[in-house]
């Protein structure tokens, strides 16, 4: 008929609005390119929208859920947030499983029968928590409350807050476990001996080149989403190239232009390597160079940029590529050459993860990379590893007069078993127990966590956990029938969290902050009961009220005292949008370079540190007068960082690398004077896995990994997840199986010095020979009928999916055979070292 | 293609072809809306209109132009209520009606749910007097005109990312929706219309339509990663 040039000139003079009938449609005042609506696919009808937050995984990222009578029916990606962009991961999606689990726990449960024999009877919320809070009581009125052990997995923002830092601080006990070091504990530790407060931001929307040391992070990562959907547009979008070093041809690896494999626990020797090659052939040069300014590189503070480029050309000659190349199986080529594209592509972002740090010499590995990271000018950098930019909330901080809390020294392994345990030692809690001698907890109580499942000897966990002469009363607070679980006196249903109230503040990977809500989407099932409200009416019952009555209480207030959140309209607006950030924010980036103001510097109790260049207000510290702080020194004074104020370079103040956990100066350390002291080499220095040297030749290394649909514990019980991955074969390279005398399908037995698991092999070159790759998430004996084939008590069968519930196995659990090994600088449980044997059946 | 909506093309070039491309599902829209009325009848019989459609291949006869306004009107009154309307046999401007598996006379089937999905979840919301059904041929054409305004309004600013957002939207809905019925239903019209006047609309609107979408639709290049 017509061309699209005549089209478009009867378009010219076509206009018709005003005399055409009136439209039918309104246009919004801003065009919505995404969704947040949903609708019923029968009946068309919209179905209700709820913004609110996951939990399936650390990273929480907000999501829109919907309702259709009552019952939530899916969740999609929140678009309006700033972090995920409108995407949302197949654990996040899944997230409709938590809520309708016919396993799920829906009253409160007190143990009959021996503790693990599985005899529960239903007692009412009144009878539980009269039981709990008089067993407090005691003994906090007998002077012992730091014998009740609070110990948690997930536990994040508003929870924290509620629980931690109002319930517990008021009721004085600070017996508070954690997990962090079963998960990267150690990678943040050394963190902190050289950057100050822990979590990297990896700047992948200004990046230029992408390398990767040991994470899966398109796959599970504490950012996971709003990073792997960034990387993936860089990777698509922007052709950047990505180079990553694993033993594992992960998807991550698969995806990234290039996979270089590597043995286990020999990233450090690749990554001083490449510090060598940046010093030696003058690639700090620029940005390096000027960052040097900012870095601690000898024992004394005020050395000038040469004097530091003149220690690290010396310290790293030692470590040339083809030293490297000898110990990890990488090529001197390749490490020379990635180096240089990694030196010479600026900005770089350098991300590593437990595939590098969860072995015995992780800390340096750690700092190694944050090195290699700092004299190529990519820290804190548009494109670089920057500093975490999260929400910062304001809360209701509960009554003013609270104890001073006491604490059971069983957090941190036995003494002098990690030099800097920033970040505890929880795989070690139960062992703690066991030993007796730093005391016992009379109550233990758990929350979101699985002291049994996820850390490793699985046999001690369990015979600690069983032995009422050791732990006389515990308490699992969960919405699920765990391994861990099914060993406690008392269970307290919890809600899931799509059945209560948060607020949230994940990391932004735009480097602005996300405030977030989490909201309930339904009412909870049962009789279950988010345990935020539950401390509250604990505290009430026990005479200290914390000033609010619910978890939402808390979080209103919260909404309303947090700048600006409260100007857009408080907790209302929460709940109406979900997600909120300051749209004339900036992205910040080199917060080090801010000068500290002169009246800062003349505060009440600010001295200068003359060691270490270091400004601090020794009256935050636990110093009793400026003499003894002085005379003790910021190094040296517990808790100095606490008063950190500035950092003096040169003639200027800056705000410098603020320090955490840790008396670091306001240097980017790369030589640690802490770590000196303690009689560890200062600047990063190689040392083998000591279990990796002397290996027979029949021996393998054990790793593990995470798969993109299941966390480690708690997803195995969501059936759309679960019915994808339910099986973990052990990953064999077909050289090793030949040696062996294994082929494909074969069942294989594996063996620790602690125990043995059997499971099938897959022989594939998708791992390198020498090690038996076997995933996290399987293995489940509890946790309901998806996750192990077993029935939790009063379980109902009212899900028709019971039925067409195809898969009968359900893989092997390896921590079974995993020792709780602590990496001795941080107490980071050193997952990847452990050795095997590995033999067909 | 040098008219091609192109997110990398110059601003103001793209400003005025989105705005053409509004200004013709606008008047296509008002076309099927409702009987036409004198002020529409007045714009067709503008001499750069007639010029215009003309050229476009939209050929009306003489005495189209020629008869007193009142009889046009009344004949295309008559002509518009028994092509869309009815009693009896007609021919339903509903998408759902038209659109595969769902069969005749099937309204408010479940495209129809899709659509009125899709046109909400833009942020566009039907009006409250709006009784008409979701997926009304005219309604789908004002989505397009409203999106293709926002679109020129977009390249004005040289907001790039909204420009780039409501061509990618435009032709999702071309691709997924409007070319699965449209040019099925004008055929039905141009057999069915004992009038030149709906014969030729029709005849356009499934032209427009198919330019539409292969204007969208860029030329196949090889898009294999270095």
């Amino acid at each position: 008929m017509a061309t699209r040039r005549e089209f478009l000139q009867l378009g010219a003079v076509t206009a018709v609005a005003g005399f055409a009938g009136a439209p039918a449609l309104t246009a919004a005042r801003e065009l919505r390119f995404k969704g947040n609506k949903g609708f019923s696919p029968k009946t068309g009808e919209e179905r209700k929208a709820i913004p609110s937050a996951c939990w399936q995984c650390v990273t929480r990222c907000p999501f829109v859920g919907y309702v259709e009578n009552q019952r939530l029916v899916s969740i999609g990606p929140q678009m309006n947030s700033i972090r995920t962009e409108g995407h949302l991961c197949a654990k996040g999606q899944a997230g409709v499983n938590q809520v309708y689990d016919p396993d799920r726990i829906l009253y409160p449960l007190k143990r009959v029968g021996k503790r693990g024999e599985g005899q529960w009877k239903r007692v009412s919320w009144n009878e539980a928590l009269t039981e709990v809070a008089a067993r407090l009581e005691k003994l906090r009125d007998d002077g012992h409350p730091e014998k009740f052990m609070f110990h948690y997995g997930r536990m994040k923002a508003s929870a924290s807050k509620l629980i931690k830092s109002v319930f517990l601080a008021t009721y004085g006990t600070k017996t508070i476990g954690n997990h962090t070091s079963i998960c990267e504990g150690g990678k943040w530790t050394a963190q902190e001996l050289t950057w100050g407060s822990h979590y990297d931001n990896w700047d992948i929307d200004n990046t230029r080149f992408v390398l990767n040391f040991g994470s899966n992070c398109l796959e599970a990562h504490t950012n996971h989403t709003p990073i792997a959907e960034r990387l993936a547009r860089a990777l698509v979008d922007r052709d950047v190239r990505m180079v990553t070093f694993d033993v594992r041809l992960s998807n991550t690896a698969a995806k990234s232009t290039r996979w270089v494999p590597i043995k286990p626990g020999t990233d450090l020797a690749v990554v001083l390597a490449m510090c060598n090659v940046v010093m030696e052939e003058d690639l700090y040069r620029g940005e390096g160079e000027n960052f040097l300014e900012f870095c601690k590189v000898t024992a004394h503070p005020d050395a000038t940029v040469a004097e530091k480029v003149a220690v690290l050309k010396s310290h790293f000659a030692q470590y040339t590529p083809e030293w490297a190349e000898k110990i990890s199986g990488v090529s001197a080529d390749t490490i020379r050459s990635v180096a240089v594209e990694f030196a010479t592509s600026k900005p770089a972002c350098l991300l590593s993860y437990r595939g590098a740090v969860a072995h015995e010499n992780g800390n340096d590995t750690e700092r190694a990379v944050q090195t290699l990271a700092a004299i190529t000018g990519n820290i804190d950098n548009p494109g670089g590893r920057c500093k975490a930019v999260g929400a910062s909330w304001k809360y209701p901080h509960g009554p003013k007069d609270k104890p001073k809390a006491k604490k059971l020294k069983i957090l941190d392994g036995f003494k002098g078993e990690a030099a800097f345990p920033t970040h505890h030692m929880s795989h070690h809690v139960l062992k703690m127990i066991k030993d007796g001698r730093a005391g016992r907890p009379d109550v233990y109580m758990w929350y979101c966590y699985e002291p049994v499942y996820a850390n490793g000897a699985v046999s001690e966990n369990i015979e600690v956990l069983k032995d009422e002469s050791l732990i006389p009363y515990s308490v699992c607070v969960s919405p699920f029938y765990s391994e861990s679980a099914a060993l406690a006196d008392l269970i307290l249903p919890d809600a899931t969290y799509l059945e209560r109230w948060d607020w949230e503040d994940m990391v932004s990977p735009s480097q602005v902050a996300e405030y977030y809500l989490r909201q309930p989407m339904v009412a909870p099932l049962g009789e279950v009961r988010d345990f935020g409200d539950v401390c509250c009416e604990l505290a009430e019952r026990m005479g200290f009220p914390l000033g609010f009555n619910s978890k939402e209480e808390f979080v209103r207030e919260s909404c309303e005292m947090t700048p600006g959140v409260k100007d857009v309209g408080g907790f209302e607006y929460m709940k109406a949008q979900g997600v909120w950030h300051d749209p004339k924010a900036k992205p910040k980036y080199y917060s080090y370079r801010k000068h500290v103001k002169l009246e800062a510097l003349a505060g009440d109790g600010v001295i200068l540190d003359d060691a270490t260049g270091t400004y601090w207000n020794w009256h935050k510290s636990k110093a009793k007068s400026e003499e003894e702080a002085k005379k003790k020194g910021y190094a040296h004074t517990k808790n100095a960082y606490k008063g950190y104020v500035g950092q003096q370079i040169g003639t200027s103040t800056y705000s410098g690398f603020k320090p955490d956990k840790v008396n670091k100066s306001g240097y980017f350390e790369i030589y640690s004077s802490l770590m000196e002291e303690k009689g560890f080499p200062p600047l990063p220095t190689y040392t083998a896995v000591p279990s990796h040297e002397t290996m027979r030749s029949n021996e393998l290394i054990l790793t593990t990994y995470k798969v993109n649909v299941q966390s480690h514990s708690r997803t195995q019980n969501c059936k759309w997840l679960t019915e994808i991955y339910h099986n973990n074969p052990g990953w064999i390279n077909p050289e090793t199986a030949a040696v062996l005398g294994i082929a494909e399908g074969d069942t294989i037995r594996v063996t620790s010095a602690i125990g043995e698991m059997e499971t099938t092999a897959k022989v594939t070159p998708a791992v390198i020979p020498g090690i038996i790759s076997v995933s996290h998430h399987c293995g489940h004996w509890e946790y309901g009928r998806y996750a192990s084939g077993n029935k939790s008590p009063m379980a109902s069968d009212d899900d028709p999916d019971l039925k067409r519930k195809w898969w009968v196995r359900n893989g092997v659990h390896p921590n079974w055979i995993i020792p709780n090994n602590p990496d001795p600088v941080n107490g980071q449980h050193c997952w990847m070292d452990t050795v095997v044997t590995v033999a067909k059946v | 293609m040098e008219h091609s909506p192109d997110p990398a093309g110059e601003p103001e070039s793209m400003a005025g072809t989105a705005l053409e491309r509004s200004n013709l599902y606008g008047f296509l829209a008002a076309i099927y809306r409702q009987e036409p009325g004198p002020e529409l009848l007045s714009r067709i019989n503008e001499p750069e209109t007639r010029a215009a459609l003309a050229n476009a291949g939209v050929h009306l006869a003489e005495d189209f132009f020629g008869r007193p306004q009142e009889d046009v009107l009344k004949e295309l009154t008559l002509e518009y209520t028994r092509l869309f309307i009815g009693p009896g046999g007609h021919i339903s401007p509903h998408a759902s009606v038209h659109m595969e598996d769902e069969g005749v006379g099937s309204l408010w089937g479940e495209s129809t749910a899709q659509v009125k999905c899709f046109i909400e979840s833009l942020g566009f919301e039907y009006k409250p007097d709006y009784s008409g059904l979701p997926d009304h041929i005219a309604v789908e054409l004002e989505f397009m005109e409203a999106l293709t305004a926002r679109e020129a309004g977009a390249w004005g600013k040289d907001d790039r990312e909204e420009a780039g957002n409501c061509l990618a939207v435009e032709k999702t809905f071309l691709d997924k929706h409007l070319i699965l019925w449209i040019p099925a239903f004008c055929e039905k019209v141009e057999k069915e219309s004992s009038l030149p006047f709906y014969t030729e609309m029709a005849r356009l609107t499934a032209a427009f339509i198919r330019s539409e979408r292969k204007a969208l639709t860029p030329p196949r290049t090889d898009r294999r990663r270095r």
